[in-house]
Protein backbone atom coordinates (compact mmCIF):
# COMPACT_ATOMS: atom_id res chain seq x y z
CA UNK A 1 0.00 0.00 0.00
CA UNK A 2 2.69 2.49 1.07
CA UNK A 3 4.90 1.11 -1.67
CA UNK A 4 2.10 1.59 -4.19
CA UNK A 5 1.66 5.21 -3.16
CA UNK A 6 5.38 6.00 -3.22
CA UNK A 7 5.80 4.30 -6.53
CA UNK A 8 2.97 6.36 -7.95
CA UNK A 9 4.02 9.66 -6.44
CA UNK A 10 7.80 9.72 -6.92
CA UNK A 11 7.70 11.01 -10.53
CA UNK A 12 5.31 13.63 -9.20
CA UNK A 13 7.94 15.07 -6.79
CA UNK A 14 8.15 18.62 -8.14
CA UNK A 15 4.37 18.96 -8.16
CA UNK A 16 4.17 17.51 -4.66
CA UNK A 17 6.63 20.08 -3.36
CA UNK A 18 4.50 22.82 -4.90
CA UNK A 19 1.36 21.35 -3.33
CA UNK A 20 3.13 21.23 0.01
CA UNK A 21 4.01 24.91 -0.32
CA UNK A 22 0.41 25.85 -1.20
CA UNK A 23 -0.96 23.87 1.74
CA UNK A 24 1.46 25.38 4.24
CA UNK A 25 0.61 28.87 3.01
CA UNK A 26 -3.15 28.24 3.29
CA UNK A 27 -2.83 26.57 6.69
CA UNK A 28 -0.81 29.45 8.11
CA UNK A 29 -3.63 31.68 6.89
CA UNK A 30 -6.27 29.53 8.55
CA UNK A 31 -4.58 28.85 11.89
CA UNK A 32 -1.81 31.43 12.10
CA UNK A 33 -2.48 34.55 14.08
CA UNK A 34 0.39 36.93 13.45
CA UNK A 35 1.71 37.44 9.94
CA UNK A 36 5.42 37.03 9.24
CA UNK A 37 5.71 38.30 5.69
CA UNK A 38 9.49 38.40 5.52
CA UNK A 39 9.82 34.87 6.83
CA UNK A 40 7.27 33.63 4.27
CA UNK A 41 9.20 35.23 1.45
CA UNK A 42 12.35 33.46 2.61
CA UNK A 43 10.97 29.97 2.83
CA UNK A 44 8.96 30.14 -0.38
CA UNK A 45 12.13 31.18 -2.20
CA UNK A 46 13.93 28.25 -0.61
CA UNK A 47 11.11 25.91 -1.68
CA UNK A 48 11.36 27.14 -5.28
CA UNK A 49 15.11 26.45 -5.24
CA UNK A 50 14.50 22.93 -3.91
CA UNK A 51 12.04 22.36 -6.79
CA UNK A 52 14.71 23.53 -9.24
CA UNK A 53 17.18 21.03 -7.77
CA UNK A 54 14.57 18.23 -7.68
CA UNK A 55 14.36 18.52 -11.46
CA UNK A 56 17.92 17.19 -11.75
CA UNK A 57 17.13 14.11 -9.69
CA UNK A 58 17.40 11.08 -12.00
CA UNK A 59 14.05 10.08 -13.40
CA UNK A 60 13.43 6.41 -12.68
CA UNK A 61 9.91 5.14 -12.81
CA UNK A 62 8.21 7.78 -14.85
CA UNK A 63 4.46 7.58 -15.07
CA UNK A 64 1.59 8.14 -12.68
CA UNK A 65 -2.22 8.34 -12.64
CA UNK A 66 -2.68 5.37 -14.97
CA UNK A 67 -0.29 6.81 -17.58
CA UNK A 68 -2.07 10.15 -17.80
CA UNK A 69 1.09 11.68 -16.44
CA UNK A 70 4.51 10.93 -17.83
CA UNK A 71 7.83 12.43 -16.88
CA UNK A 72 10.87 12.57 -19.13
CA UNK A 73 14.16 14.09 -18.00
CA UNK A 74 13.56 16.91 -20.50
CA UNK A 75 10.25 17.68 -18.76
CA UNK A 76 11.95 17.71 -15.39
CA UNK A 77 14.54 20.15 -16.73
CA UNK A 78 11.82 22.38 -18.22
CA UNK A 79 10.03 22.42 -14.88
CA UNK A 80 13.25 23.44 -13.18
CA UNK A 81 13.61 26.30 -15.65
CA UNK A 82 10.09 27.53 -14.89
CA UNK A 83 10.60 27.27 -11.13
CA UNK A 84 13.91 29.11 -11.43
CA UNK A 85 12.23 31.95 -13.33
CA UNK A 86 9.60 32.15 -10.60
CA UNK A 87 12.42 32.29 -8.03
CA UNK A 88 14.09 35.23 -9.76
CA UNK A 89 10.76 37.06 -10.08
CA UNK A 90 10.10 36.46 -6.41
CA UNK A 91 13.52 37.93 -5.53
CA UNK A 92 12.86 40.97 -7.69
CA UNK A 93 9.48 41.61 -6.15
CA UNK A 94 10.85 41.25 -2.62
CA UNK A 95 10.36 44.83 -1.50
CA UNK A 96 7.19 45.40 -3.45
CA UNK A 97 5.51 42.33 -1.94
CA UNK A 98 6.16 43.48 1.61
CA UNK A 99 3.85 46.45 1.09
CA UNK A 100 0.79 44.24 0.87
CA UNK A 101 -1.31 42.52 3.47
CA UNK A 102 -2.09 39.70 1.08
CA UNK A 103 1.45 38.59 0.19
CA UNK A 104 0.52 35.03 1.12
CA UNK A 105 -2.10 34.98 -1.58
CA UNK A 106 0.46 36.14 -4.14
CA UNK A 107 2.49 33.03 -3.48
CA UNK A 108 -0.53 30.73 -3.30
CA UNK A 109 -1.50 31.96 -6.76
CA UNK A 110 2.01 31.82 -8.22
CA UNK A 111 2.56 28.30 -6.90
CA UNK A 112 -0.80 27.03 -8.17
CA UNK A 113 -0.14 28.55 -11.56
CA UNK A 114 3.21 26.74 -11.61
CA UNK A 115 1.45 23.54 -10.57
CA UNK A 116 -0.87 23.87 -13.56
CA UNK A 117 2.07 24.39 -15.89
CA UNK A 118 3.87 21.35 -14.47
CA UNK A 119 0.79 19.16 -14.96
CA UNK A 120 0.41 20.49 -18.50
CA UNK A 121 4.07 19.75 -19.30
CA UNK A 122 3.97 16.07 -18.49
CA UNK A 123 0.42 15.26 -19.49
CA UNK A 124 -0.18 12.52 -22.05
CA UNK A 125 -3.90 13.01 -22.18
CA UNK A 126 -5.90 15.92 -23.54
CA UNK A 127 -8.15 16.07 -20.48
CA UNK A 128 -5.20 16.34 -18.11
CA UNK A 129 -3.59 18.83 -20.45
CA UNK A 130 -6.69 21.01 -20.43
CA UNK A 131 -6.97 20.94 -16.64
CA UNK A 132 -3.32 21.94 -16.37
CA UNK A 133 -3.81 24.78 -18.84
CA UNK A 134 -6.80 26.15 -16.94
CA UNK A 135 -5.06 25.77 -13.59
CA UNK A 136 -2.19 27.81 -14.94
CA UNK A 137 -4.39 30.53 -16.47
CA UNK A 138 -6.97 31.24 -13.76
CA UNK A 139 -4.50 32.25 -11.01
CA UNK A 140 -2.81 34.53 -13.54
CA UNK A 141 -6.02 36.51 -13.99
CA UNK A 142 -6.17 37.02 -10.22
CA UNK A 143 -2.50 37.98 -10.10
CA UNK A 144 -3.06 40.62 -12.78
CA UNK A 145 -5.58 42.24 -10.45
CA UNK A 146 -3.28 41.92 -7.44
CA UNK A 147 -3.28 45.65 -6.65
CA UNK A 148 -6.93 45.78 -5.70
CA UNK A 149 -7.25 49.57 -5.61
CA UNK A 150 -5.90 50.12 -9.13
CA UNK A 151 -8.60 50.52 -11.78
CA UNK A 152 -6.30 49.80 -14.69
CA UNK A 153 -5.46 46.42 -13.15
CA UNK A 154 -9.13 45.46 -12.92
CA UNK A 155 -9.60 46.33 -16.56
CA UNK A 156 -6.55 44.30 -17.52
CA UNK A 157 -7.71 41.32 -15.47
CA UNK A 158 -11.15 41.47 -17.07
CA UNK A 159 -9.66 41.60 -20.56
CA UNK A 160 -7.35 38.75 -19.71
CA UNK A 161 -10.00 36.44 -18.31
CA UNK A 162 -12.51 37.14 -21.09
CA UNK A 163 -10.03 36.49 -23.87
CA UNK A 164 -8.56 33.48 -22.05
CA UNK A 165 -12.06 32.01 -21.72
CA UNK A 166 -12.64 32.58 -25.42
CA UNK A 167 -9.38 30.85 -26.31
CA UNK A 168 -10.19 27.95 -23.97
CA UNK A 169 -13.55 27.50 -25.68
CA UNK A 170 -11.87 27.26 -29.09
CA UNK A 171 -9.30 24.85 -27.67
CA UNK A 172 -12.03 22.66 -26.21
CA UNK A 173 -13.85 22.60 -29.55
CA UNK A 174 -10.61 21.40 -31.13
CA UNK A 175 -10.19 18.73 -28.46
CA UNK A 176 -13.77 17.54 -28.96
CA UNK A 177 -13.10 17.23 -32.69
CA UNK A 178 -9.97 15.21 -31.96
CA UNK A 179 -12.00 12.98 -29.69
CA UNK A 180 -14.62 12.52 -32.38
CA UNK A 181 -11.86 11.62 -34.78
CA UNK A 182 -10.04 9.04 -32.73
CA UNK A 183 -12.41 8.00 -29.95
CA UNK A 184 -9.74 8.61 -27.35
CA UNK A 185 -8.12 11.47 -25.51
CA UNK A 186 -4.77 9.79 -25.14
CA UNK A 187 -1.94 11.51 -27.06
CA UNK A 188 -0.66 8.31 -28.64
CA UNK A 189 -4.11 7.10 -29.65
CA UNK A 190 -4.93 10.45 -31.25
CA UNK A 191 -1.56 10.56 -33.01
CA UNK A 192 -2.17 7.11 -34.50
CA UNK A 193 -5.54 8.12 -35.96
CA UNK A 194 -4.54 11.47 -37.43
CA UNK A 195 -4.19 11.55 -41.18
CA UNK A 196 -4.24 14.50 -43.51
CA UNK A 197 -7.92 15.14 -44.20
CA UNK A 198 -10.16 18.20 -43.76
CA UNK A 199 -11.67 16.89 -40.54
CA UNK A 200 -8.39 16.49 -38.71
CA UNK A 201 -7.20 19.75 -40.22
CA UNK A 202 -10.12 21.64 -38.67
CA UNK A 203 -9.49 19.94 -35.34
CA UNK A 204 -5.79 20.74 -35.44
CA UNK A 205 -6.26 24.39 -36.41
CA UNK A 206 -8.83 25.00 -33.68
CA UNK A 207 -6.55 23.38 -31.15
CA UNK A 208 -3.52 25.30 -32.34
CA UNK A 209 -5.39 28.62 -32.20
CA UNK A 210 -6.30 28.00 -28.58
CA UNK A 211 -2.72 27.18 -27.63
CA UNK A 212 -1.10 29.99 -29.63
CA UNK A 213 -3.43 32.46 -27.96
CA UNK A 214 -1.58 31.89 -24.69
CA UNK A 215 1.76 32.77 -26.24
CA UNK A 216 0.20 35.76 -28.06
CA UNK A 217 1.22 34.89 -31.59
CA UNK A 218 -0.03 37.64 -33.87
CA UNK A 219 -3.64 37.12 -34.84
CA UNK A 220 -4.24 36.36 -31.16
CA UNK A 221 -2.02 39.02 -29.59
CA UNK A 222 -4.49 41.82 -28.94
CA UNK A 223 -4.80 41.25 -25.21
CA UNK A 224 -1.07 41.31 -24.58
CA UNK A 225 -0.15 44.99 -24.43
CA UNK A 226 -3.14 46.05 -22.33
CA UNK A 227 -2.73 43.23 -19.84
CA UNK A 228 1.02 43.77 -19.53
CA UNK A 229 0.50 47.46 -18.90
CA UNK A 230 -2.26 47.03 -16.35
CA UNK A 231 -0.69 44.22 -14.34
CA UNK A 232 1.75 44.83 -11.49
CA UNK A 233 5.26 44.66 -12.91
CA UNK A 234 6.27 41.41 -11.18
CA UNK A 235 3.19 39.74 -12.62
CA UNK A 236 4.03 41.12 -16.06
CA UNK A 237 7.43 39.46 -15.78
CA UNK A 238 5.73 36.20 -14.78
CA UNK A 239 3.34 36.42 -17.73
CA UNK A 240 6.03 37.19 -20.27
CA UNK A 241 8.56 34.59 -19.13
CA UNK A 242 7.03 31.71 -17.17
CA UNK A 243 3.60 31.56 -18.78
CA UNK A 244 4.97 31.85 -22.32
CA UNK A 245 7.82 29.42 -21.76
CA UNK A 246 5.49 26.77 -20.35
CA UNK A 247 3.15 26.88 -23.34
CA UNK A 248 6.05 26.80 -25.81
CA UNK A 249 7.49 23.73 -24.06
CA UNK A 250 4.11 22.03 -24.35
CA UNK A 251 3.79 23.05 -27.97
CA UNK A 252 7.04 21.19 -28.71
CA UNK A 253 5.63 18.09 -27.12
CA UNK A 254 2.30 18.37 -28.95
CA UNK A 255 3.56 19.19 -32.41
CA UNK A 256 6.32 16.61 -32.55
CA UNK A 257 4.57 13.81 -30.67
CA UNK A 258 0.86 14.18 -31.45
CA UNK A 259 0.49 16.14 -34.67
CA UNK A 260 3.58 14.88 -36.52
CA UNK A 261 1.45 13.39 -39.29
CA UNK A 262 0.24 16.87 -40.13
CA UNK A 263 3.78 18.22 -40.31
CA UNK A 264 3.45 19.50 -43.87
CA UNK A 265 0.45 21.56 -42.75
CA UNK A 266 1.83 23.05 -39.60
CA UNK A 267 5.07 23.97 -41.29
CA UNK A 268 3.12 26.28 -43.58
CA UNK A 269 0.93 27.58 -40.75
CA UNK A 270 3.98 28.27 -38.59
CA UNK A 271 5.83 29.96 -41.43
CA UNK A 272 2.98 32.39 -42.07
CA UNK A 273 2.34 33.03 -38.39
CA UNK A 274 5.98 33.62 -37.52
CA UNK A 275 6.48 36.14 -40.31
CA UNK A 276 3.33 38.06 -39.39
CA UNK A 277 4.23 37.89 -35.71
CA UNK A 278 7.76 39.18 -36.15
CA UNK A 279 6.79 41.99 -38.50
CA UNK A 280 3.80 43.23 -36.49
CA UNK A 281 5.61 42.85 -33.16
CA UNK A 282 8.50 44.87 -34.54
CA UNK A 283 6.39 47.61 -36.06
CA UNK A 284 4.41 48.13 -32.87
CA UNK A 285 7.47 47.97 -30.60
CA UNK A 286 9.04 50.83 -32.57
CA UNK A 287 6.49 53.33 -31.35
CA UNK A 288 5.90 52.41 -27.71
CA UNK A 289 6.52 54.98 -25.01
CA UNK A 290 5.47 52.92 -22.00
CA UNK A 291 8.17 50.47 -20.97
CA UNK A 292 5.73 47.65 -20.17
CA UNK A 293 3.95 47.95 -23.51
CA UNK A 294 7.34 48.02 -25.18
CA UNK A 295 8.28 44.78 -23.43
CA UNK A 296 4.93 43.29 -24.47
CA UNK A 297 5.64 43.82 -28.17
CA UNK A 298 9.27 42.83 -27.70
CA UNK A 299 8.12 39.51 -26.23
CA UNK A 300 5.70 39.00 -29.14
CA UNK A 301 8.63 39.39 -31.54
CA UNK A 302 10.78 36.99 -29.52
CA UNK A 303 8.03 34.35 -29.66
CA UNK A 304 7.96 34.85 -33.43
CA UNK A 305 11.65 33.98 -33.56
CA UNK A 306 11.10 30.93 -31.39
CA UNK A 307 8.54 29.65 -33.90
CA UNK A 308 11.33 29.63 -36.53
CA UNK A 309 12.89 26.63 -34.79
CA UNK A 310 9.70 24.59 -35.13
CA UNK A 311 10.43 24.19 -38.85
CA UNK A 312 13.33 21.85 -38.11
CA UNK A 313 13.34 18.23 -36.97
CA UNK A 314 12.25 17.27 -33.46
CA UNK A 315 15.71 17.06 -31.87
CA UNK A 316 17.15 20.29 -33.20
CA UNK A 317 13.90 22.17 -32.67
CA UNK A 318 13.40 21.16 -29.06
CA UNK A 319 17.03 21.72 -28.17
CA UNK A 320 17.06 25.15 -29.79
CA UNK A 321 13.76 26.18 -28.20
CA UNK A 322 14.64 25.02 -24.69
CA UNK A 323 18.11 26.55 -24.96
CA UNK A 324 16.72 29.85 -26.23
CA UNK A 325 14.07 29.98 -23.52
CA UNK A 326 16.73 29.53 -20.82
CA UNK A 327 18.56 32.52 -22.32
CA UNK A 328 15.33 34.45 -22.78
CA UNK A 329 14.57 33.88 -19.10
CA UNK A 330 17.84 35.49 -18.00
CA UNK A 331 17.80 38.39 -20.44
CA UNK A 332 14.13 39.27 -20.10
CA UNK A 333 14.27 39.06 -16.33
CA UNK A 334 17.38 41.27 -16.25
CA UNK A 335 15.42 43.97 -18.09
CA UNK A 336 12.26 43.37 -16.06
CA UNK A 337 14.28 43.52 -12.83
CA UNK A 338 15.46 47.02 -13.66
CA UNK A 339 11.95 48.14 -14.64
CA UNK A 340 10.55 46.60 -11.45
CA UNK A 341 13.08 48.40 -9.30
CA UNK A 342 12.66 51.77 -11.01
CA UNK A 343 8.87 51.58 -11.04
CA UNK A 344 8.54 50.54 -7.43
CA UNK A 345 11.15 52.98 -6.11
CA UNK A 346 10.45 56.07 -8.24
CA UNK A 347 7.07 55.34 -9.83
CA UNK A 348 8.36 55.73 -13.39
CA UNK A 349 6.94 53.74 -16.32
CA UNK A 350 7.78 55.64 -19.48
CA UNK A 351 10.96 55.05 -21.43
CA UNK A 352 11.71 58.77 -21.52
CA UNK A 353 11.62 58.98 -17.75
CA UNK A 354 14.63 56.66 -17.64
CA UNK A 355 16.75 59.45 -19.14
CA UNK A 356 20.12 59.84 -17.45
CA UNK A 357 19.77 56.73 -15.29
CA UNK A 358 23.45 55.98 -15.91
CA UNK A 359 24.60 59.09 -14.08
CA UNK A 360 22.73 58.19 -10.92
CA UNK A 361 22.93 54.42 -10.92
CA UNK A 362 25.66 52.78 -12.98
CA UNK A 363 24.98 49.19 -11.89
CA UNK A 364 21.29 49.28 -12.91
CA UNK A 365 22.16 50.78 -16.27
CA UNK A 366 24.73 48.10 -17.07
CA UNK A 367 22.28 45.34 -16.12
CA UNK A 368 19.66 46.92 -18.38
CA UNK A 369 22.17 47.29 -21.21
CA UNK A 370 23.34 43.67 -21.05
CA UNK A 371 19.74 42.45 -20.89
CA UNK A 372 18.78 44.53 -23.93
CA UNK A 373 21.86 43.40 -25.87
CA UNK A 374 20.96 39.81 -25.16
CA UNK A 375 17.36 40.34 -26.28
CA UNK A 376 18.57 42.04 -29.45
CA UNK A 377 21.06 39.21 -30.09
CA UNK A 378 24.41 41.00 -30.08
CA UNK A 379 27.31 38.48 -30.09
CA UNK A 380 29.10 38.45 -26.74
CA UNK A 381 25.81 37.90 -24.95
CA UNK A 382 23.88 34.65 -24.93
CA UNK A 383 20.98 36.01 -26.98
CA UNK A 384 23.06 35.78 -30.14
CA UNK A 385 23.79 32.08 -29.67
CA UNK A 386 20.16 31.37 -28.84
CA UNK A 387 18.92 33.05 -32.00
CA UNK A 388 21.69 31.40 -34.01
CA UNK A 389 20.51 27.93 -33.04
CA UNK A 390 16.85 28.84 -33.63
CA UNK A 391 17.61 29.93 -37.18
CA UNK A 392 19.94 26.96 -37.73
CA UNK A 393 17.15 24.60 -36.75
CA UNK A 394 14.62 26.36 -38.96
CA UNK A 395 16.78 26.48 -42.10
CA UNK A 396 17.19 22.73 -42.25
CA UNK A 397 14.70 22.60 -45.10
CA UNK A 398 16.20 24.62 -47.96
CA UNK A 399 12.79 25.75 -49.24
CA UNK A 400 12.22 27.87 -46.18
CA UNK A 401 15.49 29.79 -46.36
CA UNK A 402 14.12 32.86 -48.22
CA UNK A 403 11.39 33.28 -45.61
CA UNK A 404 13.77 32.78 -42.73
CA UNK A 405 16.05 35.39 -44.26
CA UNK A 406 13.10 37.75 -44.11
CA UNK A 407 12.78 36.96 -40.41
CA UNK A 408 16.50 37.57 -39.93
CA UNK A 409 16.17 40.99 -41.57
CA UNK A 410 13.60 41.82 -38.93
CA UNK A 411 16.23 40.95 -36.34
CA UNK A 412 18.15 44.00 -37.54
CA UNK A 413 15.05 46.21 -37.35
CA UNK A 414 14.60 45.09 -33.75
CA UNK A 415 18.11 46.41 -32.98
CA UNK A 416 16.76 49.93 -33.45
CA UNK A 417 14.24 49.87 -30.64
CA UNK A 418 16.38 47.95 -28.17
CA UNK A 419 19.28 50.33 -28.66
CA UNK A 420 16.98 53.36 -28.51
CA UNK A 421 16.28 52.45 -24.88
CA UNK A 422 20.01 52.05 -24.25
CA UNK A 423 20.68 55.51 -25.68
CA UNK A 424 18.01 57.07 -23.46
CA UNK A 425 19.47 55.42 -20.37
CA UNK A 426 23.07 56.37 -21.13
CA UNK A 427 22.20 59.98 -22.02
CA UNK A 428 24.72 62.01 -20.00
CA UNK A 429 23.26 65.44 -20.63
CA UNK A 430 20.08 64.98 -18.63
CA UNK A 431 19.66 64.52 -14.90
CA UNK A 432 17.64 61.53 -13.69
CA UNK A 433 15.16 63.36 -11.49
CA UNK A 434 15.02 61.02 -8.52
CA UNK A 435 17.27 60.44 -5.54
CA UNK A 436 19.77 57.57 -5.53
CA UNK A 437 18.84 54.80 -3.12
CA UNK A 438 20.72 51.62 -2.38
CA UNK A 439 19.48 48.50 -4.17
CA UNK A 440 18.18 45.90 -1.67
CA UNK A 441 20.14 42.66 -1.37
CA UNK A 442 17.59 40.22 -2.93
CA UNK A 443 17.21 42.41 -6.01
CA UNK A 444 21.00 42.69 -6.33
CA UNK A 445 21.25 38.90 -6.10
CA UNK A 446 18.67 38.48 -8.88
CA UNK A 447 20.66 40.87 -11.11
CA UNK A 448 23.88 38.98 -10.51
CA UNK A 449 22.16 35.66 -11.34
CA UNK A 450 20.78 37.15 -14.58
CA UNK A 451 24.10 38.66 -15.68
CA UNK A 452 26.04 35.50 -14.94
CA UNK A 453 23.35 33.52 -16.76
CA UNK A 454 23.54 35.73 -19.84
CA UNK A 455 27.32 35.56 -20.01
CA UNK A 456 27.72 31.85 -19.19
CA UNK A 457 24.85 30.26 -21.12
CA UNK A 458 26.01 31.56 -24.47
CA UNK A 459 29.66 30.62 -24.14
CA UNK A 460 29.29 27.35 -22.23
CA UNK A 461 28.58 24.87 -24.97
CA UNK A 462 28.13 22.10 -22.38
CA UNK A 463 24.70 23.60 -21.57
CA UNK A 464 23.62 23.13 -25.17
CA UNK A 465 24.99 19.60 -25.19
CA UNK A 466 23.26 18.82 -21.92
CA UNK A 467 19.90 19.95 -23.33
CA UNK A 468 20.58 17.99 -26.52
CA UNK A 469 21.21 14.82 -24.54
CA UNK A 470 17.93 15.37 -22.69
CA UNK A 471 15.94 15.82 -25.91
CA UNK A 472 17.61 12.79 -27.47
CA UNK A 473 16.26 10.75 -24.58
CA UNK A 474 12.82 12.33 -24.73
CA UNK A 475 11.87 11.91 -28.38
CA UNK B 1 -16.84 9.34 -46.06
CA UNK B 2 -16.16 11.30 -42.89
CA UNK B 3 -15.57 14.43 -44.93
CA UNK B 4 -18.89 14.11 -46.75
CA UNK B 5 -20.70 13.55 -43.46
CA UNK B 6 -19.03 16.64 -42.00
CA UNK B 7 -20.02 18.67 -45.05
CA UNK B 8 -23.63 17.49 -44.87
CA UNK B 9 -23.75 18.23 -41.15
CA UNK B 10 -22.47 21.77 -41.71
CA UNK B 11 -25.02 22.44 -44.47
CA UNK B 12 -27.82 20.92 -42.39
CA UNK B 13 -26.89 23.06 -39.38
CA UNK B 14 -26.93 26.24 -41.45
CA UNK B 15 -30.22 25.36 -43.20
CA UNK B 16 -31.86 24.40 -39.94
CA UNK B 17 -31.00 27.59 -38.08
CA UNK B 18 -31.37 30.02 -40.97
CA UNK B 19 -34.54 28.26 -42.21
CA UNK B 20 -36.29 28.72 -38.89
CA UNK B 21 -35.61 32.42 -38.82
CA UNK B 22 -36.61 32.90 -42.45
CA UNK B 23 -39.79 30.84 -42.08
CA UNK B 24 -40.96 32.84 -39.09
CA UNK B 25 -40.18 36.02 -41.03
CA UNK B 26 -42.51 34.89 -43.85
CA UNK B 27 -45.37 33.37 -41.90
CA UNK B 28 -45.86 35.77 -39.01
CA UNK B 29 -47.36 39.20 -38.80
CA UNK B 30 -45.43 41.59 -36.59
CA UNK B 31 -47.62 43.73 -34.35
CA UNK B 32 -46.01 46.16 -31.96
CA UNK B 33 -47.24 46.15 -28.40
CA UNK B 34 -45.55 48.05 -25.53
CA UNK B 35 -45.81 45.01 -23.30
CA UNK B 36 -43.58 43.10 -25.68
CA UNK B 37 -40.70 45.43 -24.82
CA UNK B 38 -40.82 44.58 -21.13
CA UNK B 39 -38.40 42.12 -19.54
CA UNK B 40 -39.86 38.68 -18.94
CA UNK B 41 -40.77 38.45 -15.28
CA UNK B 42 -43.48 35.80 -14.73
CA UNK B 43 -46.35 38.11 -15.59
CA UNK B 44 -45.95 40.62 -12.78
CA UNK B 45 -44.86 44.16 -13.73
CA UNK B 46 -41.20 44.64 -12.85
CA UNK B 47 -40.22 46.98 -10.05
CA UNK B 48 -36.93 48.85 -9.87
CA UNK B 49 -34.10 48.88 -12.35
CA UNK B 50 -32.51 45.64 -13.55
CA UNK B 51 -29.04 47.21 -13.14
CA UNK B 52 -29.18 47.21 -9.34
CA UNK B 53 -26.03 46.06 -7.58
CA UNK B 54 -25.82 42.85 -5.61
CA UNK B 55 -23.85 42.53 -2.42
CA UNK B 56 -20.43 40.98 -3.11
CA UNK B 57 -21.19 38.34 -0.48
CA UNK B 58 -23.76 36.88 -2.84
CA UNK B 59 -21.06 35.89 -5.32
CA UNK B 60 -18.82 34.42 -2.63
CA UNK B 61 -21.73 32.33 -1.34
CA UNK B 62 -22.51 31.19 -4.86
CA UNK B 63 -18.91 30.15 -5.49
CA UNK B 64 -18.56 28.19 -2.25
CA UNK B 65 -21.91 26.55 -2.97
CA UNK B 66 -20.84 25.61 -6.51
CA UNK B 67 -17.58 24.19 -5.20
CA UNK B 68 -19.40 21.56 -3.18
CA UNK B 69 -21.97 20.89 -5.86
CA UNK B 70 -19.19 20.02 -8.28
CA UNK B 71 -17.42 17.97 -5.63
CA UNK B 72 -20.54 15.83 -5.29
CA UNK B 73 -20.76 15.35 -9.05
CA UNK B 74 -17.24 13.96 -9.02
CA UNK B 75 -18.18 11.54 -6.26
CA UNK B 76 -20.81 9.74 -8.37
CA UNK B 77 -18.47 8.12 -10.92
CA UNK B 78 -16.09 7.36 -8.07
CA UNK B 79 -18.85 5.57 -6.18
CA UNK B 80 -19.45 3.28 -9.14
CA UNK B 81 -15.92 1.87 -9.20
CA UNK B 82 -14.81 2.23 -5.59
CA UNK B 83 -15.28 -1.48 -4.91
CA UNK B 84 -13.23 -2.50 -7.89
CA UNK B 85 -10.21 -0.39 -6.93
CA UNK B 86 -10.40 -0.82 -3.17
CA UNK B 87 -8.35 1.03 -0.59
CA UNK B 88 -6.48 3.18 -3.08
CA UNK B 89 -9.73 4.81 -4.23
CA UNK B 90 -10.71 5.61 -0.66
CA UNK B 91 -7.36 7.28 -0.01
CA UNK B 92 -7.59 9.29 -3.20
CA UNK B 93 -11.12 10.51 -2.49
CA UNK B 94 -10.01 11.42 1.01
CA UNK B 95 -7.15 13.50 -0.44
CA UNK B 96 -9.58 15.19 -2.83
CA UNK B 97 -11.95 16.15 -0.02
CA UNK B 98 -9.14 17.39 2.22
CA UNK B 99 -7.95 19.70 -0.55
CA UNK B 100 -11.43 21.17 -0.95
CA UNK B 101 -11.92 21.33 2.79
CA UNK B 102 -8.76 23.40 3.28
CA UNK B 103 -10.07 25.79 0.64
CA UNK B 104 -13.39 25.95 2.45
CA UNK B 105 -11.71 26.67 5.80
CA UNK B 106 -9.72 29.42 4.11
CA UNK B 107 -12.90 30.99 2.70
CA UNK B 108 -14.50 30.78 6.14
CA UNK B 109 -11.48 32.37 7.84
CA UNK B 110 -11.46 35.22 5.33
CA UNK B 111 -15.11 35.93 6.11
CA UNK B 112 -16.61 34.80 2.80
CA UNK B 113 -19.55 33.23 4.64
CA UNK B 114 -20.35 36.28 6.75
CA UNK B 115 -23.54 37.89 5.45
CA UNK B 116 -23.18 41.70 5.38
Amino acid sequence: MIYYLLHNLLPFKQELLLLLGIFILLLTQIFGGKQHTEWTLQWVNLLLLIIVLAGFWPVGYNSAFSNMYQLTSLNAFEKSVLAFAAYIISLQGYNWLQRFEHTYEFYVLVLSSLLGMFCMLSSTNFLFFYIGLELSTLPLALLVNFQLNKKQSSEAAFKFIMSAAFASAILLLGISFLYGLSGSLNFNAVAAKLILNPFSLVAFLLFLAGVLFKVSVVPFHLWTADVYEGAPISVTAFLSVVSKASVLFVLLNLLFKVFYHLQSVWHIVMLILLLVTIVIGNLFALRQENFKRFMAFSSITQVGFILVAFLGNAYNASTAVVYFLVIYLFSNLAVFGVITYVENAFDKQNINEFKGLYKKNKFLSWVLLIGLFSLAGIPPTAGFFGKFFLIMSGSENLNYIPWITLAAVNLIISLYYYLRVAIVVFDNNVEFDAPTIAIPQPIKLSFIICIVGILITGVGSWIYHYIYSLTAAAF
Amino acid sequence: MGTVALFILTIAAIVFSAGGILASRFFTKSVYNPQKGQPYECGIPTSGTPWSQFHIGYYLYAIVFLLFEVELVFMYPWAVIVQKIGVGALVEMFAFIVVLFIGFLYAHKKGALKWM
